[in-house]
């Protein structure tokens, strides 16, 4: 099976003058799986359906392997899509749904039995292959789905959040599957998702995106440790990162960071000069790295416990350290906090992250 | 099943059983007189079942008119009405499958590009269409013959074809609409990433998926087609082109009805439609219960 990159060049797309993506330039590595993730109408199925060839761009190029393709129909760029729906043919059995592309191409009936056979057999759904797509359950659905786009041996692979349908159980299943397939086949592979989980477990590479825009395009470990900016950071992980406005100030000499009238030792890793001295910045700090401490803790920002939720094995604590100002702790469910009583947080200062409140864009770090 | 199960699944049936009695009784009395002699018709009292079973309305409308054939050409003008009635009964099978055909491709292919391309009045059209179906045929019917004359088309199956497919269309594009509405445009798009051609999509993708709305319009067009007077009085005037429904009524004239003659043309005029209803009764629910729900 072959494998190609694909490259956008410039891409944009309105609908009148509702802008959706805003000269996109991009490339996807072939035989990697890359993630489109964002929030609803950030233009993500849009950026995957003028990679299908199902809408018309309004301008710029898009390449597979090098070759201009954004005037070819959808059956002619050698693409397979999975849609979010499943889209399968409700009249045809799932043999006749799976080889429908090869039928179309022309493949004799022998070889496109053989063909359906065998991923039929991959898919483990060898006893479906003549039932009606309504006589089939969610998950055999999405197989039949993931079946018809695998027949073809494709040269890139698309999927529309083809998970958002089943049940968290099956999600997670299916979730493996994705990936070993994709392992399997070597192809070049763009998912939409608006779930993080699926794009950090699934992903060689993420495209964070909103308002049209490609906020990051990374691995899923960099957008979650170094965000470029207060979207990527707010988006990525949950629960999300607190976010504290700060104050850049000097205590014997050190730049420290005002907080809710604590001097917090500047985080490391940051240039802060003594320019900065009175500069607000917004500090960014996940709640994983965030852990209660003794309200008479020195090194700790004082407040009372707001809320506490139970999520499993873990136990949320928020803290209102100012007012209007509440930082979340993520502690083990072991922990025990009463809501209206003193408590403390306190953070790792090279868990931090900081951002420019004028730009959202994430402070430079050193090195 | 608990007894009371068993007396509510037993009323329902007696009810069933009424409603299908008071339905059918029509149907079954116009087949026993369409069976029996003249004289046993107008026996005194009535009896729903024959004495004596005669088969001489059939033969009398099947006889057809080349009996009154006149040694110059033409038909003899001591030909009785039944003479014409295989004539009426091919002119209503033409105007039916004449009206259902076109009615049926063109609300068809309106339906689909209403539903699926984007152009200024989209939405407003399918309700227009509605509005304009829910207006009398009476008032149509006076400047539709107008148009016709002026087209020199009266009294030409044409003319009932056209008048028909002016009345059936507005429904049948509605009924259409909705079902198309129902049908997921990501099936199509589907069919197009597999490399199929527009034209391919539309007739192995969305065709068959519509299939149960087709059925429902078309079996709406033929009964409208097939049972409608109002037209054919009005278009009509030659004893040769005369739809059924407008042909039977010459079995009345001023001083005498052929009771027999009528209830045969009757049994024969139903039976077309109950063989095409129970085969393809399935489809017109399912048609007419997607269009009602999806739409």
């Amino acid at each position: 099976m072959s494998a190609m990159d694909v490259r956008l060049e410039n891409l944009s797309k309105s609908f009148g003058s509702n802008v959706v993506l805003k000269a996109l330039d991009l490339t996807f590595p072939e035989r990697k799986f890359v993630t489109l993730l964002g929030p609803s109408g950030c233009g993500k199925t849009t950026l995957l359906r003028l990679i299908a060839g199902l809408e018309r761009a309004s301008g710029g190029a898009i390449l597979f392997g090098g070759e201009r393709v954004d005037h070819l129909p959808p059956g002619e760029r050698n693409i397979a899509m999975v849609f979010q729906s499943y889209a399968l043919y409700p009249t045809m059995d799932v043999a006749s749904n799976i080889g429908y592309g090869l039928k179309v191409r022309g493949t004799p009936k022998a070889e496109r039995s053989e063909k359906v056979g065998v991923v039929a057999k991959v898919l483990e759904i060898p006893h479906l292959l003549a039932r009606k797509p309504r006589a089939l359950s969610g998950g055999q659905r999405q197989r039949v789905a993931l079946g018809r786009a695998m027949v073809r041996k494709p040269d890139i692979f698309l999927m529309d959040e083809p998970l958002s349908n089943l049940d968290a159980k099956l999600r997670a299943t299916m979730r493996g599957e994705l990936k070993r397939f994709h392992l399997d086949l070597e192809t070049t592979s763009i998912y939409v998702t608006h779930d993080q989980l699926e794009a950090m477990t699934m992903s060689d590479l993420v495209a964070v995106m909103h308002e049209g825009v490609v906020q990051q395009f990374a691995t899923p470990e960099e957008v979650y440790d170094r965000p470029v900016n207060l979207f990527v950071a707010g988006f990525i992980g949950s629960p999300p990162m607190n976010f504290c406005d700060v104050t850049v100030a000097e205590r014997n000499g050190s730049p420290v960071l005002m907080l809710a009238g604590r001097a917090l030792p500047a985080p490391p890793g940051f240039a802060l000069p003594r320019a900065d001295e009175g500069r607000r910045l917004v500090l960014g700090i996940r709640p994983q790295d965030v852990r209660l401490a003794r309200p008479d803790d020195p090194g700790a920002v004082p407040g009372t416990v707001w809320m506490v939720e139970l999520i499993g094995s873990e136990r949320l604590v928020e803290v209102e350290v100012a007012p209007k100002l509440r930082i979340t702790a993520e502690v083990k469910a072991e922990v025990r906090a009463a809501i209206d009583t003193p408590a403390a947080v306190a953070f790792d200062a090279a868990k931090v992250h900081l951002f420019d409140p004028g730009t959202g864009l994430a402070l430079p770090r050193l090195g | 099943m608990t007894p009371r199960e068993v007396v509510g699944r037993v009323l329902l049936y007696v009810l069933l059983v009424a409603v299908t009695l008071v339905v059918c009784f029509p149907l079954v009395w116009a087949f026993f007189t369409s069976v029996k002699p003249k004289d046993e018709i107008f026996a005194w009292p009535p009896t729903l079942w024959p004495e004596v079973w005669t088969l001489e309305n059939y033969r009398a409308l099947f006889a057809g008119k080349d009996a009154y054939f006149q040694a110059g050409g033409g038909v003899s003008t001591a030909a009785p009405p039944s003479a014409f009635f295989l004539d009426w009964f091919l002119n209503s099978v033409i105007i039916a499958l004449g009206t259902t055909a076109i009615s049926t491709i063109v609300s068809t292919l309106a339906a689909y590009s209403l539903t699926r391309f984007r152009f200024p009045g989209q939405r407003a059209v399918p309700y227009l269409a509605l509005v304009g179906y829910m207006v009398p045929s009476i008032i149509f019917v006076f400047p539709m013959f107008l148009v016709m004359a002026d087209l020199r088309l009266t009294d030409t199956l044409a003319s009932l074809i056209l008048g028909y497919v002016c009345i059936t269309l507005p429904f049948c594009m509605w009924l259409m609409w909705a079902f198309f509405r129902g049908v997921p445009v990501e099936i199509e798009e589907a069919a197009l990433v597999d490399g199929a051609s527009r034209l391919r999509v539309f007739f192995e993708i969305v065709l068959p998926t519509a299939w149960p709305g087709i059925v429902a319009a078309a079996i709406f067009t033929l009964i409208v087609s097939w049972n409608d007077y109002l037209f054919g009085r009005v278009f009509m005037n030659s004893m040769e082109n005369l739809p059924l429904t407008v042909g039977v009524m010459h079995f009345f004239d001023g001083t005498h009805v052929d009771w027999g003659l009528m209830m045969a043309s009757s049994v024969l005029m139903t039976v077309p439609m109950a063989i095409l209803f129970a085969a393809l009764q399935r489809h017109l629910v399912a048609g007419f219960g997607a269009g009602a729900v999806k739409g």
